[in-house]
């Protein structure tokens, strides 16, 4: 049963954008596509991911293949795409593979950027969907909940999503490795470049942070301070600020340093030595370089910044990896869990056939002894029940171990012929 | 018996003391964790030792240097697991338990060698030590948070992200943290060795000569006077702070040296 499961798709990982970009669905053609494959009886659960990095394919058949070509032949069809052009390009897993495939994706071990938090919501999406066209069975639906589960164990139990991979938002992150926590800081933003602001957003976003801003042109000033809820400063008073404010951010257009030593040495002993973080996001520099020398003077400049995120990159590769053995170990438990899953359904309709016998001798039993006590019937009960435990063990175990062993539907099929149960299909999710 | 008890206090923390370091340098959260239990495992069988060692010579277990090193020790202990918890420092334990080791490792021998004599029983002196025990216990704990300053403000500085980098506290926290574990440490110092003075004064000559652990003793608490004026000043914040914290703790780990190998007037 296991190798029914499969996935097939194209990613970032083998398809350019353009591609991507084509072959990506709205929700409604996703509908019609799902609707359309299901119907044709190719698999029996199916569900699609398509976002801007990856279209993939999920479900279970029979002859996978055959299902997720033709869920392909459609979703290009649909887009005027050549089929044949892109089918060197879609990957296909199957069995454990493709288990695994769907939990690093959920996990966001397979992502552009490791670790980013969106694709979990957009597997999340996708699943939603398909149950909603329903045509998603127990199968999936155990494999989703437990993607869903193992994303949430990785994101809690490695570090992959903590460290900042956008130049603002390092700049965030080491103002909270100076501060602590940034309620009550103060920010100072000279220039009024589209990178300054952002990092002074970004900062906003941490707490409540009083923004100055200060700027050659007076009136463009007060225009950015409206817009992040500040103050604005006359340009030529951003220097006694200095000694006021904890963070300076400078995105101005000037040929030289603005910021010299000097002054930064004046604004510490005006502010009792108080750190004072400078974000100098300007090319050419804003900020004399030999400030950061300065006892509780940091400075920063974009090319710091930057080596900042590669060194977070690395450090999410680093917990992608703890990520990755996680994962391993999951999915060698569901694989287990998926056998059972195999055979559950006789198990359960195999207890019942036996029940409903018992039940009925019981009675029948019963309305022979019209004079039977309570004792009498109590002990017909326990007798009946025993006879049905043991009658039942062996076959229970032959199913489990089978399954385990692999060849659990041979003995599936021989049960529900001997015991004549009617052929099931397994509605209900495992526990 | 206490002897023993305390060899099993020390031996916890200073697995402790492993596990916190391996917990800060590979950054395992469930490594801290178990160093914090080994910690509050190691307390309490401390607190054991200092109990039966009480009862049995049926006095307060101050008197003699190797007891009061093991008191500070307790004490220290103790401030640290607040501090862990209070500031949610999981890796403070990386810091302070190799400082306390650092006081500690010469103890189990000390402590039966030098167990059996004890000096003067007056209360002043019980007072005096205690003061000082208490005063030096959080001082261990400016150096820990010191250390953690220094390294984390030379990898801000130096724009490197070195292994500490992701496991430290941010600066000023541990700037706030050197200044409390002073401002704390200091005035008990202060008083506790004015004490002594006082004492020495009654029945010695001179209140200092001759006596290396009272001479040590001065220059540690002039290092720390300093830093805390610098402080109050307003001028000594943050990177001076923590080195002269380093300092004064080197003069601390100095005084508890000569007062172990030289024989002044406070014996050994």
């Amino acid at each position: 049963m296991i190798n029914t499961v499969f996935v097939a798709g194209l990613s970032h990982r083998s398809a350019p954008i353009e591609i991507r970009e084509q072959l990506a669905l709205e929700d409604d053609k996703l509908r019609e596509v799902l609707q359309d494959i299901a119907g044709r009886g190719v698999c029996s659960e199916l569900m699609i991911l398509s976002t801007c990095n990856r279209v993939e394919v999920y479900g279970v058949a029979e002859v996978p293949g055959e299902a997720h070509g033709a869920a392909f032949r459609r979703m290009t069809a649909q887009r005027g795409m050549d089929f044949h052009a892109l089918e060197p390009l879609i990957y296909t897993k199957t069995g454990a593979d493709a288990i695994l495939h769907a939990f690093r994706v959920a996990a966001s071990l397979d992502s552009m950027v490791l670790g980013e938090p969106q694709i979990l919501g957009q597997v999340k999406d996708a699943f939603a969907l398909a149950q909603s066209c329903r045509v998603v069975g127990p199968t999936l639906h155990a494999l989703m909940s437990q993607a869903f589960a193992v994303a949430k164990r990785v994101r809690t139990e490695t570090e992959i999503g903590r460290f900042a991979v956008s130049v603002s938002f390092a700049a965030v992150e080491l103002a909270r490795k100076i501060f602590g926590s940034l309620d009550g800081k103060t920010v100072l933003l000279i220039g009024a470049g589209e990178m300054g602001e952002l990092a002074a957003r970004h900062l906003q976003d941490q707490g409540t942070l009083p923004v100055y801003v200060a700027n050659r042109t007076w009136s463009r000033a007060q225009e950015l301070a409206r817009d992040l809820a500040g103050t604005a400063v006359r340009y030529e008073d951003f220097r006694p600020m200095m000694a006021e404010v904890d963070i300076v951010i400078t995105s101005t257009a000037a040929p030289e340093p603005i910021i010299r030593v000097g002054d930064v040495e004046a604004a510490l002993r005006a502010r009792h030595e108080r750190p004072l973080f400078f974000i100098d996001i300007a090319v050419p520099r804003n900020v004399e370089p030999a400030v950061n020398d300065l006892d509780n003077a940091f400075c920063y400049d974009v090319d710091d910044l930057r080596s900042v995120v590669e060194s977070n990159m690395r450090e999410r590769q680093r917990e992608a990896h703890r990520g990755e053995i996680l994962v391993e170990r999951e999915v060698g438990k569901f694989a287990e869990r998926l056998k059972d899953l195999e055979v559950v359904p006789t198990i359960v309709s195999l207890r019942e056939k036996l029940e409903e016998i018992r039940r009925g001798e019981v009675a029948r039993a019963l309305g022979r002894l019209p004079g039977a006590d309570e004792a009498t019937k109590q002990a017909l009960e326990t007798l009946s029940q025993a006879i049905v435990n043991k009658v039942l063990h062996g076959p229970t175990v032959k199913l489990r171990d089978s399954s385990r062993a692999g060849h659990g539907r041979r003995w599936v099929e021989v049960i529900s012929e001997m015991f004549g149960l009617a052929p099931k299909s397994p509605t209900e999710p495992p526990p | 018996m206490n002897a023993v008890v305390f060899d099993v206090a020390l031996t916890a923390y200073i697995a402790a003391a492993a596990a916190a370091l391996g917990s800060f340098f590979w950054r395992r959260e469930d490594l801290a964790r178990f160093a914090s239990l080994l910690t509050v495992a190691g307390w309490v069988c401390h607190t054991g030792a200092i109990v039966l060692r009480w009862v049995d010579l049926r006095r307060v277990p101050v008197t003699t240097l190797a007891e009061s090193v093991s008191v500070l020790i307790w004490v220290a202990v103790l401030f640290g697991l607040w501090i862990e918890y209070r500031y949610g420092m999981t890796m403070f334990g990386a810091f302070f338990l190799p400082a306390i080791l650092a006081l500690g490792l010469g103890l189990p021998t000390g402590l039966r060698g030098l167990a059996l004599e004890p000096q003067s029983q007056s209360g002043w002196a019980v007072v005096h030590v205690a003061l000082i025990l208490v005063g030096l216990a959080a001082l261990v704990l400016n150096f820990g948070s010191a250390v953690m300053y220094v390294l984390q403000e030379r990898q801000i500085k130096a724009k490197r992200r070195g292994v500490f980098y992701y496991g430290l506290p941010a600066l000023e926290t541990l700037d706030h943290l050197t200044l409390v574990t002073l401002t704390v440490g200091f005035p008990f110092l202060t008083v506790g060795l004015l004490l002594g003075v006082i004492q020495a004064g009654r029945s010695w000559a001179s209140p200092l000569a001759g006596d290396p652990l009272s001479i040590f003793s001065l220059v540690m608490w002039l290092v720390y006077a300093a830093t805390l004026s610098g402080r109050a000043v307003g001028r000594w914040r943050g990177r001076r702070a923590a080195y002269f914290a380093i300092a004064g703790f080197c003069v601390l780990l100095l005084t508890l040296g000569a007062g172990a190998l030289f024989h002044g007037r406070h014996g050994s």
